[in-house]
């Protein structure tokens, strides 16, 4: 699209979200949706990570506050339970682990070339509180 | 459904009642608007209307000229029919908006009514405000008197909401001199001004939920010069068949006709004296004066001032042998707007009139009869020694010694 | 063409009866304008008010003119205005005043030669409308000065420019323009 001369766009610089014509948007899953090339679904940034969020489901209370917080919609959720994360558009911004409130956290963060399995492998125990 | 208005065929307004009632006929979707001298009245009659059940629209009461224009942004964007009005100072805190309305190709139309630009504080018209404008990206109409506001207005709309144009349109009009200027005023019925605008026809409406579009986008380097070189290339190729279409349906539909440059009597004119607004009107009449003496001469009036008509301007002035291009604005440190583009237009043509620039009228300064024959007398004077005879550039009806220029 | 102007106080009604005349002329296929002198005037302040009238078209927007008939809507202005500013040799002057022609002139030796009408408008209007709007009445001393229209004619078109306001205001109006016809001298 960048290569796009002045006569190819749309006049007043106005960009559209989808290909075609939508119905019933809210009720599309994003991976579904006809989004189009200008929209930012369509564009991966996960090469930005330099530190990765791993998800550990066995301490995830679907508290949803990961889901709210991350500003790039990468948290994807389905039936209000946490399921994973978008890796494409996840820019290792840490929000996730900074507001997940269990005990141990159920997302951390880690080298972004680190194997997963590793990492669950390895997860902290729960912190005791000092008596 | 809005009550109609029976109107007479002729109807004694000013230039704002012109205007407002052109809007009221127009059935604006969203009017957001924030009042000054001497635009108040054109949204003041507008929302006495609307109060009255003669417009089916919204008026949004704002805070200032700035949300005024950004919430026409926003209604226009939405997908609706949109206009306003402001003079001067309002104008200038709309600026920064105007640039958004072109950039984004929002057809909303502004009645400007021209006014002095502070320090020092001055509410009657010149054209100070009018060409701050000039570079906004928006088409500019220039009505020379009540009858113009009107019959601009209906225009206006047609060109700015043709979907080969989408383009913001301005119709200035003299503050006070046109604005509070009662005259009688030529009237269609609200059902053939309605029908000579047409329905509003939505394109890339932000509210289509079918298709939602994304405006006021961020383009960095790569690619900002081409959006502004789409926009710049629409207005230089798009509208003008556009406004010629529109001009020759109006003519068809009232007998009145516009044209770019108003043409008085230029064919066989050695000196023509350029101009806008009343101005243009005035020196018509002393032409006409000038014409029972013998002596040569006509007016150019700008009626489509962006896009600039160039090429129709030098072919109107392709026979005169001198032209004095008036100014009603103070050009902070070079020549007027006018005498500028007008060189410019000239430069590469065949003829090459004697051009000389008048700054004159600032702050609402009265352009009479004998300045005028003054200056055609310039303009003789430069025809027969085929060079200037004064300085290029002279004010006009200030007080002091005489003030020249180059 | 002819040409009116008012001397006047902002809030005296000299621009609603400018605007008023212009819309009479107006339904007799005549071209009219009316205009005032603006600037950042408040009520009481001096202030001028202007009516052109033609058979053709009028392109003139020069706010510059020499009246035929200058038009005094306000007593005190006679010696506080310029109002002879401009006049022609012909002008003629409708002056409001409790006095007499005669003591006008006296009050005013500028006004000594020209022809001069004097009518008291602010008496009729605070005795017919209840204040001290003069511009209905003068209009009434134009139409004798001026023969423009036959009274019972004006009269009937300014019912229709005044047909907003309610019905007791409009009589009231009617009732000032006649006595003015008849008083004026």
């Amino acid at each position: 699209m960048a290569n796009k001369g002045w006569d190819e766009f749309d006049a007043g610089a106005i960009l559209f979200s989808f290909n075609d014509k939508v119905d019933n948007i809210a009720t599309t899953l994003a991976e579904d949706r006809p989004y189009s090339p200008s929209n930012s679904f369509t564009a991966s940034v996960g090469d930005w990570r330099i530190e990765k969020p791993i998800f550990n489901k066995d301490y995830c209370i679907d508290c949803q506050f990961c889901w709210i917080y991350c500003p790039d919609v990468s948290i994807i959720a389905r039936d209000k339970k946490m399921i994973g994360i978008d890796f494409d558009h996840c820019k290792g911004c840490g929000i996730c682990v900074e507001v997940c409130p269990t005990n141990p956290k159920s997302l951390l963060m880690f080298d972004e070339h680190k194997d997963d399995d590793e990492c669950l492998a390895g997860w902290p125990e729960k912190d005791e509180k000092e008596k | 459904m809005a009550d109609k208005m029976d109107l007479l065929d002729v109807e004694v307004w000013d230039g704002n009642m012109a205007a407002s009632q052109a809007m009221r006929q127009a059935q604006i979707d969203v009017v957001a608007a924030y009042p000054i001298t001497p635009s108040t009245p054109v949204v003041e009659n507008y929302a006495g209307f609307l109060a009255n059940g003669y417009i089916d629209g919204e008026f949004v009461m704002v805070e200032s000229e700035h949300a005024a224009m950004s919430g026409c942004i926003g209604a226009a964007a939405a997908g609706g029919r949109v206009a306003t009005a402001t003079s001067s100072q309002g104008f200038d805190l709309m600026v920064e908006t105007l640039y958004q309305a072109s950039g984004m190709r929002l057809p909303i139309i502004l009645n400007v009514v021209n006014r002095a630009l502070a320090a020092p504080l001055n509410v009657n018209g010149d054209h100070s405000d009018m060409y701050l404008g000039r570079d906004s990206g928006w088409i500019q109409f220039n009505a020379y008197n009540a009858q113009d506001a009107y019959d601009l207005n209906l225009i206006a709309f047609r060109v700015a909401e043709d979907h080969k144009v989408r383009l913001p349109a301005m119709i200035h009009q003299d503050g006070f001199m046109t604005s509070h200027t009662a005259e009688g005023v030529l009237t269609l019925s609200d059902d053939d001004a309605y029908n000579f605008i047409g329905d509003y026809k939505p394109m890339n409406a932000m509210l289509d939920f079918e298709k939602p579009a994304t405006y006021g986008v961020q383009t960095e380097e790569d690619w900002h010069f081409e959006h502004k070189a789409r926009q710049h290339n629409d207005l230089m190729t798009k509208v003008n068949p556009v406004i010629q279409e529109v001009f020759d349906a109006f003519e068809k539909e009232t007998g009145r006709k516009f044209d770019f440059v108003t043409n008085h009597n230029l064919d066989d004119a050695d000196v023509a004296i350029v101009a806008m607004g009343t101005t243009v009107d005035t020196a018509m009449l002393v032409a006409d004066q000038l014409r029972e003496e013998g002596k040569k001469v006509g007016v150019l009036g700008l009626r489509v001032i962006r896009p600039f008509p160039f090429e129709k301007l030098a072919a109107a002035l392709s026979n005169v042998k001198a032209v004095c291009c008036m100014d009603r604005s103070a050009p902070g440190g070079t020549v007027g707007m006018l005498y500028n583009e007008i060189c410019g237009a000239m430069y590469n043509s065949a003829n090459h009139p004697v051009i000389t620039g008048y700054v004159y009228g600032l702050g609402g300064r009265d352009m009479t009869v004998e300045y005028l024959k003054g200056i055609f007398a310039d303009g003789e004077a430069n025809a027969a020694a085929g060079k200037p005879t004064t300085p290029l550039q002279q004010f006009i009806g200030v007080r002091g010694p005489k003030l020249n220029f180059l | 063409m002819f040409e009116i102007r008012w001397h006047s106080r902002a809030g005296q009604g000299a621009v609603t009866g400018a605007k008023g005349l212009a819309e009479v002329v107006s339904t007799t296929g005549k071209h009219v304008q009316a205009f005032a002198f603006y600037g950042s005037a408040k009520r009481g302040a001096a202030m001028t008010a202007y009516n052109r009238v033609s058979d053709k078209r009028i392109i003139n927007h020069e706010k510059f003119m020499s009246p035929e008939y200058i038009l005094i809507i306000d007593p005190a202005l006679i010696h506080t205005a310029d109002f002879t500013a401009h006049e022609k040799e012909n002008t003629k002057y409708i002056i409001t005043s409790h006095l007499n022609k005669e003591d006008v002139i006296k009050s005013q030796p500028k006004l000594e030669g020209k022809e001069v009408y004097v009518v008291d408008c602010m008496s009729i209007a605070m005795d017919t409308i209840g204040r001290a709007i003069p511009n209905t009445p003068m209009l009434g001393a134009l139409m004798k000065i001026s023969g423009m229209y036959e009274i019972d004619f004006f009269k009937e078109s300014m019912i229709n420019v005044l047909r907003k306001f309610p019905q007791k205001i409009i009589d009231a109006n009617i009732d000032a323009i006649q006595r003015a016809y008849d008083q004026v001298n």
